[in-house]
């Protein structure tokens, strides 16, 4: 049959450049080789050339997916699966690294770019480097081939058309038609990636693990041609590169995981979180051991050991999110796509290679013969950056649960508080790690004195004993491990804030380290505050609905908030408005009031938590936070009525007989009613029924009040008619759902009896969770500073050499 | 002996420590029958949902509690107390794993964690023949 509509050249075309930048890579891999190993110029030339070959092959595959996407070719199985026609142009990057295949085109686009920057510098390991980057750039365009090499499938391709190789769906019925892609549509985007924090961070995380491979080839580079020391010069910037970059992505997933997942905070240590914090972490404390030594020496092997580990763990990472072997332990683990083999060939590889080039190289490492001085720079940050590397490996360790299960066939689940269990651990490794941060820098590397140092710290340990004392008791602090831990981040903020200012006379071009670690040190205690005085405030309901919660109201951590009841929730009132439609959107207005003097309530703000609705992947729920200076007001729908309108199921209840005395007030489902008067009136004024002027009609008088405050008068009759026939005449509101009958006066006590229908209302309503987190913006203030730090010591190494 | 190798010793205990302490505060994976056994310990516990019994949710009374039914992987059934709300999309789950202890014929949870594999999965959802969409797009106009 032929099909009408298909553009299969683009697909041929990708595939081409899948090859191409597969063949160069291998090509530039061997060249790069053969020239770092005879250092010689021609080779070099065509390992360049190679490489940019391979650049501008994946270059080309990123275009033609893109160019795919936005077209909207559905016959192409990775555009249908990834997109839909009524998904907005916007989320067209979110639908190119939903998939495996697009993430790792993600990542080897990076690879490339960092690749040709480093070819075009041109520094003195640079073929060696590039063999290693090379290498790299084998495995990972391996994977996009999609080939059977002995019935092993080799990559998943991203150019597959499922008409024709997928041959599960040849048969539908859809397929027996030849126009049939005018009736194709996606399978649509995750509504989890339908969010503008995922077109932002997953390339900056993908950078941030690309970057890792920079350190990591230029140290194998450094063993390989044994210039233990000669490598950390040109690796320096892109180290720290790295640890920025990385760092940043990491956070963007703690804000994406804020904003817009119902974690309930910024990091909760799910294993992917943690997957791509541990090398971060080994990363940092390379950084700072490749600092000693280039400075003094005698750590090598560590360093290399850290610098190799950061990258290795890069990839144990990838594993561990993309073979499935999470599978229950994360809320966003990715199922397997077959490829974990390959991923695991990948990672055992460079595992492999990593440790051989440590223990060859092991007995001609550089050492120092002299034993370290206990007051020296170097020692504290060696010190402190193996506190770094314990606190990845318990990390690690955790975070492996699923793997060790796989190997000792072991049923091991993963802690059930996984924050407590984890905090328990890293908090001791946080404090220790501000404590080296915050005096180290006033050691001198070599010697120095102790007497001139301790000098030195003793105007910033007594600032910080004073605030952290300060701050302790305003917020009521009293854990003594958290209060340590303030203590150590204000010391480790003072401290490098002083050493800057006086010491470095506040130059920018040493600002670097300074203020990178004034930025840890203001993000942990951002971090501190925010988490552990945080305060779930949908608990604190007003008197009259705990009554009505039952005794069994233990856990509480939501509320039920009827439509337009008002509920007081710590300084505030909340009432909920109603819901909106907007597209796949529901939204839930949330108002939030205050009380003024006289009694009313004004509007502070309203929030607008939703729900995506999504029928084929399942509804998802997304929290709504109002920012203020000093605080966040986060507030998520946990559970409500979606499907609109079972309201003409309404019914009367049974009626309720009840005596009221005049001035009585009553509580009803819908409304508060107080009987006002009842009087005789005059039976020319009744309009209903004809009556004669002997008879008598008595009008009780009732005021209704709704939950909007407004008022409603009923005004139900009782008669006697011809001195005998007795009746009533009821009145009722239907917008409150009341019927109210007279139907007797007692002449005894006064009181009139009354009948009251009620409707058996079901009012609209969401069960919410409000938590506030107290100077959350100090932990983004501190990362941005952070940020700052390690851009400034970045431009420094790169502009003095320094 | 040198401050190095005292770190080293340091080191090497620690992470001995973190070993043994990620172990002992691990939870394990099981089972209903398991769970009775021991009503002090906390469990893991994998299993599917029983569609054919009602849930009970009402957030009227409580909206921290939801009662269902469930199936372990050995097929045993157990009265399930979440002390939480319903989760949202509950009864598309495939997979269910709840994290509790058991009381007396009840297993009480506090935490609950879904697969809905549809999120992320492979597989191949249902094609919609013309007639089905030109249906779904009338409706929609």
């Amino acid at each position: 049959m032929k099909y009408i509509g298909e553009h299969l050249f683009v697909g041929q075309l990708g595939n081409f450049f899948v090859v191409t930048s597969f063949c160069f890579a291998l090509l530039a891999m061997l060249s790069y080789f053969y020239a770092s190993r005879n250092e010689d110029k021609t080779w070099k030339k065509l390992a360049n050339v190679s490489f940019i070959g391979h650049t501008a092959s994946v270059f080309g595959i990123v275009a033609v997916l893109f160019y795919m996407l936005m077209n909207q070719y559905f016959e192409y199985y990775y555009v249908w699966q990834h997109s839909s026609k009524a998904l907005p142009l916007r989320y067209i990057f979110s639908c190119f690294w939903e998939g495996q295949e697009g993430s790792f085109l993600l990542w080897t686009f990076w690879h490339t770019v960092l690749g040709s920057i480093i070819i075009w510098r041109n520094g003195k390991l640079t073929t060696s480097v590039m063999a290693i980057f090379s290498s790299v750039q084998v495995f990972l365009s391996s994977m996009l081939l999609g080939v059977y090499i002995l019935e092993y499938k080799v990559g998943s391709n991203p150019f597959t058309v499922l008409l024709r190789d997928h041959p599960e769906f040849v048969n539908l019925p859809l397929f027996k038609s030849a126009d049939y892609l005018l009736h194709l549509d996606g399978r649509g985007l995750n509504p989890l990636l339908q969010n503008y924090w995922m077109t932002i961070h997953p390339p900056t995380l993908f950078l941030g693990f690309a970057s890792t491979l920079v350190p990591f080839a230029y140290a194998l580079a450094g063993l390989w041609k044994k210039r233990y020391n000669e490598w950390i010069k040109p690796a320096m910037p892109w180290t720290l590169f790295s640890v920025m970059i990385l760092g940043t992505g990491i956070l963007m997933g703690g804000a994406w995981a804020y904003e817009a997942l119902s974690f309930g905070g910024f990091w909760a240590w799910d294993p992917v979180e943690n997957a791509s914090l541990v090398p971060w972490l080994t990363l940092v404390g390379g950084m700072h051991l490749m600092l000693i030594q280039e400075k003094k020496g005698g750590v090598s092997f560590t360093m290399f050991g850290l610098v190799l580990i950061s990258f290795i763990l890069i990839l144990y990472s990838t594993f561990l999110t993309r073979s499935g072997i999470l599978g229950d332990s994360s809320v966003h683990a990715f199922t397997d796509l077959g490829m974990s083999g390959q991923l695991l060939l990948y990672l055992l590889s460079y595992i492999f290679i990593a440790i051989v080039a440590l223990v060859v190289n092991y007995k001609s490492l550089p050492r120092n013969k002299k034993e370290e001085d206990l007051w020296t720079r170097e020692f504290w940050m060696f010190t402190g950056s193996l506190v770094l590397f314990i606190s990845s490996f318990q990390i690690l360790i955790s975070t492996s649960i699923p793997v060790i299960n796989k190997i000792f066939g072991s049923a091991l689940a993963p802690p059930s508080d996984a924050i407590s269990h984890y905090n328990s651990w890293q908090i001791p490794f946080v404090i220790l790690v501000l404590l080296f941060m915050s005096f180290s820098q006033f050691l001198k590397y070599k010697k120095s004195a102790f007497k001139s140092f301790s000098k030195a710290i003793l105007r910033s340990l007594i600032a910080a004993v004073v605030i952290s004392g300060i701050i302790g008791f305003l917020l009521k602090m009293t854990n003594p491990f958290e209060l340590f831990l303030l203590f150590t981040g204000s010391f480790a903020v003072l401290g490098n804030l002083d050493y800057w200012l006086s010491i470095l006379k506040g130059k920018f071009r040493h600002a670097g380290s300074s203020i990178s670690h004034i930025g840890f040190g203001v993000m942990m205690i951002g971090a501190l505050i925010s988490m552990s005085q945080q305060k779930n405030i949908s608990n604190n309901t007003s008197s009259f609905d705990v009554e009505q919660l039952g005794d069994e109201f233990e856990n509480k951590e939501n509320i039920l908030l009827m439509e337009n009841d008002t509920l007081s929730m710590d300084d505030y009132y909340v009432s909920y408005r109603g819901k909106e439609e907007e597209g796949v959107n529901v939204y839930f207005l949330v108002e939030y009031m205050k009380r003024l003097p006289n009694g009313d309530f004004e509007s502070v703000f309203t929030l607008k938590p939703r729900v995506q609705t999504n029928p084929r992947m399942g509804n998802v729920a997304e929290p709504d936070t109002r920012h203020f200076l000093d605080k966040d007001i986060y507030t998520h729908v946990t559970w409500a009525i979606l499907e609109e309108d079972k309201k003409d199921e309404e019914e009367y209840g049974e009626p309720e007989v009840k005596n009221v005395k005049v001035g009585d007030t009553l509580y009803l489902k819908q409304s508060i009613v107080i009987l006002d008067s009842v009087r005789r009136i005059l039976p020319v004024d009744i309009k209903q029924v004809e009556l004669q002027e002997s008879d008598i009609a008595v009008e009780a008088k009732l005021t209704a009040w709704d939950f909007n405050t407004k008022k409603h008068t009923l005004r139900p009759l009782f008669i006697v008619k011809d001195t005998s026939e007795i009746y009533g005449l009821p009145d009722g509101i239907e917008d409150i759902g009341l019927k109210v009958s007279f139907n007797n006066i007692n002449p005894k006590d006064g009181s009139i009896e009354l009948t009251f229908n009620q409707k058996n209302v079901s009012r609209d309503f969401i069960v919410m969770q409000a938590i506030v987190f107290p100077y959350i913006n100090l932990l983004w203030l501190g990362c941005f500073i952070m940020i700052i730090g390690t851009i400034i010591a970045i431009y420094s190494r790169v502009k003095f050499g320094k | 002996m040198k401050k190095t190798h005292i770190i080293g010793i340091i080191i090497i205990a620690i992470s001995i420590g973190v070993i043994f302490g990620s172990i002992n505060d691990s939870s394990t994976y099981s089972n209903f029958t398991e769970s009775s056994k021991n009503e002090q310990a906390e469990f893991h516990i994998v299993g599917y949902l029983n569609k054919e019994k009602p849930q009970v949710y009402e957030p009227q009374k409580n909206p921290d509690l939801f009662q269902f039914y469930m199936y372990d992987k050995d097929s045993v059934e157990r009265k399930v107390v979440l002390h939480k709300s319903k989760p949202q999309d509950f009864d598309r789950s495939e997979q269910i794993v709840i994290i509790g202890k058991s009381k007396k014929n009840e297993f009480h949870a506090d935490q609950i964690l879904m697969k809905c594999p549809s999120k992320y999965d492979n597989g191949s959802p249902k094609f919609q023949s013309p007639e089905e969409l030109e249906k779904e797009r009338t409706a929609n106009s």
